[in-house]
């Protein structure tokens, strides 16, 4: 019998990661902010983004978004150099960023608001029938039970209900990356469990997802993989299970991990000045 | 099924059986994508829908929206939900649920109680289920045949018989409770009963996060601790039906007291009193209720409250070191986090990760995938219907054709007639 899901080898050996940034450099006038910074992220899993304050994550998010051109660096997608010079291009790949504010219109309901820009038409009119079904469908497949109709604007919803919008939003668009930026920060915690486990879902159904989070507890829920970046530099690009907290702790305050071993395997630590090499580490 | 030449008999009701099993776990399907899915051909397809049809356990309806393709599309098969359904129980500590669940595994109706703390009187339990299950039969549609029915019971239940011989915070030692719920309910048929976290985990391995996984952990937590384990796509069940107790591995020698007698199981050490008691909130079960008491020590934790966060964040390196230990002895290739786990895994996860990453040797642990329960609250009742349907879809016709003759011989089984072509 044939089925449902399959799940896909985690092996990165023989996966080229969807999204593939190196060695990105990036300068706003005499600042340098980002020195050889890299991020890649891979189908069906969750890459979270970690760092502290200014050590570079919004502006790798921008560089990757197409918001702001790269100084220099290799952005490659699906395996192929490409170039991102506008949030356009980036759309056009399958790249899609969630902001904190997620960009929702309240006058809107839920459908209109997963299709803005993208209506369906049928001849002359909207196919309000065939979205409605496809949006009801979307929140469906992300087990989306706390919204009652999605003919509902979106300013009756709570921020979690937003959140699952937003991420909806993408899955329905059949993104092939999808960015979140800090989707819990405004949340408690019955929300913020609601969005997590979206989050997880929408990388179970095949997409690359991007979390850029200050909640190391977060972090730990939901991802695969963890990419530390430190003043402007990506310093290890581990797997979640192959790390504690303690050390991404570590690895965000100070760029490195003291033991840097643990059960007798060096955690992958790229450090200072590390170029284009400063990719997919492995344990 | 290696046997030497199955009878054409036994050949067609294998192939009723899967057909159906394939529309109640996967939902609709064309008659086309059957045939792929069964490795039949279409005529063959066509013969088995037809007979299930017949018998009123599907229909077959032109698809909604035909798309471009050319030609004649393909009838869709979709499950009879409404007409033929299960009751499913659950039988928990503080809670009592009953509910009306449709061929497809839709919950059509569903009615629950929280139970009062104190001694656990089995005839006041079935007298409540008895009650809910006559409101249920009653709102249901006049023609619609009850095919099974199943509960999930938080303790140890005897695979055999059904007899409930242990349920360390329920207060039960050896009831017969499936036969006295069987008899009470009077509809004719048998109440299958098993452990929750052992239906919780078949739940979640046909229906829920764990689809497509052979190899998997569900834990789950009410008051105590409770595991199911799926190895090589079946539940191990050990020799008497008890298998898959995690919650009394003991992973803290010198730890706290446990319900069962012993010191230092997981239970102990991870389970609603252990997180209670390091937050210094015992009493908040007796005002809030085991499950809000501990929503409000996550929302303590989640405001800053120390102790709160102190207590999570021990009750979460515990677990951690559980799942540790089990990640070692199965390797499998998910552990799903149910019941008030769900919280308490999303709430502690860098401990619980932590943990798992010292604890669990690399090779075992690098392919596991930690997860929540999809079916969220429902898991362990959903469950108990598939344990319920478990009968029909094995042999659709004939235990269909006995209970129709059970229901006109006067049985309260309510169906007007034979079928609905």
């Amino acid at each position: 019998m044939a089925k449902a899901r399959q799940w896909e080898p985690l092996d990165e050996m023989s996966v080229t990661p969807v999204l593939d940034l190196r060695g990105v450099d990036k300068s706003f006038g005499p600042v340098q902010v980002l020195h050889g910074a890299a991020l890649s992220a891979y189908a069906g899993e969750v890459t979270a983004l970690v760092g502290d304050n200014g050590a570079g994550k919004s502006t790798l998010i921008k560089c990757l978004g197409g918001m702001l051109p790269m100084d220099g660096g290799e952005y490659l997608f699906e395996g192929r150099p490409v170039r991102v010079g506008s949030p356009r291009e980036a759309a056009a790949l399958g790249i899609e960023i969630v902001h904190q504010d997620l960009a929702l219109c309240e006058n809107l309901d839920v459908v209109q608001n997963m299709f803005l820009g993208r209506e369906r038409r049928s001849g002359m009119v909207l196919d309000e029938a065939a979205m409605e079904e496809m949006a009801a469908r979307t929140l469906t497949g992300l087990s989306v039970r706390t919204i009652k109709s999605v003919r509902q604007p979106i300013s009756s919803l709570s921020g979690g209900q937003r959140q699952s919008v937003a991420i909806a939003r993408a899955m329905l668009w059949d993104s092939k990356v999808v960015v979140l930026d800090e989707p819990t920060s405004a949340l408690g915690v019955a929300q913020s469990r609601q969005v997590l486990e979206v989050v997880r879902r929408l990388a179970d159904r095949g997409r690359a997802v991007v979390l850029v989070s200050h909640n190391m507890n977060d972090v730990f829920a939901v991802a695969d993989r963890i990419c530390v970046m430190f003043l402007g530099r990506t310093v290890a690009q581990v797997r979640a299970s192959d790390v504690t907290h303690a050390q991404v702790v570590e690895l965000i305050t100070s760029g490195r991990s003291g033991d840097g071993v643990e059960a007798g395997r060096p955690v992958p630590v790229h450090g200072r000045g590390t170029g284009p090499g400063g990719g997919a580490g492995r344990g | 099924m290696m046997r030497a030449a199955p009878s054409p008999e036994e050949v067609r009701r294998h192939n009723l059986g899967t057909l159906l099993r394939h529309i109640h776990l996967r939902g609709s399907a064309s008659r086309a994508e059957l045939a792929e899915g069964m490795g039949l051909n279409r005529s063959t397809i066509m013969a088995l829908t037809s007979e299930l049809t017949a018998a009123g356990v599907v229909r077959e309806e032109l698809p909604r929206s035909t798309g471009r393709r050319a030609g004649r599309p393909s009838l869709v098969v979709r499950p009879e939900s409404t007409r033929v359904y299960v009751l499913a129980f659950q039988i928990g500590v503080h809670r009592l649920v009953a509910a009306r669940v449709g061929l497809g595994g839709v919950i059509l109706d569903r009615r629950e109680t929280t139970r009062p703390r104190g001694p656990f009187d089995p005839d006041e339990i079935v007298g409540v289920l008895a009650s809910f299950t006559r409101q249920l039969v009653r709102r249901a549609d006049p023609d619609a045949v009850c095919v099974g029915a199943g509960a999930a019971f938080s303790g140890m239940v005897r695979s055999s018989d059904g007899m409930v011989r242990y349920g360390p915070n329920i207060g039960a030692v050896d009831v017969s409770l499936g036969e006295m719920l069987s008899r009470r309910l009077g509809l004719g048929l048998t109440v299958a009963i098993a452990n929750n976290a052992n239906l919780g985990a078949l739940a979640e391995h046909r229906r829920g996060v764990g689809v497509g996984c052979q190899n998997l952990l569900y834990l789950h937590a009410d008051v105590g601790v409770g595991g199911g384990i799926i190895v090589g796509g079946r539940l191990l069940e050990g020799a008497d039906g008890y298998g898959g107790e995690v919650g009394h591995m003991v992973v803290n020698p010198a730890g706290r007291r446990c319900g069962c007698g012993s010191r230092g199981c997981l239970e102990a050490e991870v389970g609603e009193l252990a997180l209670l008691a390091h937050a210094g909130r015992e009493d908040a079960v007796a005002e809030l209720g085991g499950r809000e008491a501990v929503q409000a020590v996550l929302e303590a934790a989640d405001r800053g409250d120390s102790a709160a966060r102190e207590a999570l964040h021990r009750v979460g390196d515990w677990l951690g070191l559980g799942v540790a230990n089990l990640v070692n002895v199965f390797n499998p290739e998910m552990v799903i986090f149910g019941g008030t786990l769900r919280d308490i895994y999303l709430g502690a996860a860098a401990q619980v990760r932590s943990r798992l990453a010292t604890g669990a040797m690399a090779a075992s642990r690098e392919r596991v995938r930690l997860r929540t329960a999809e079916l969220g609250e429902d898991t362990t009742l959903v469950g108990a219907a598939e344990l319920a349907f478990s009968e029909v879809l094995n042999d659709p016709l004939e235990v269909l054709a006995r209970l129709r003759t059970g229901a006109a011989a006067g049985r309260p089984l309510r169906d007007r007639s034979g079928s609905r072509v």
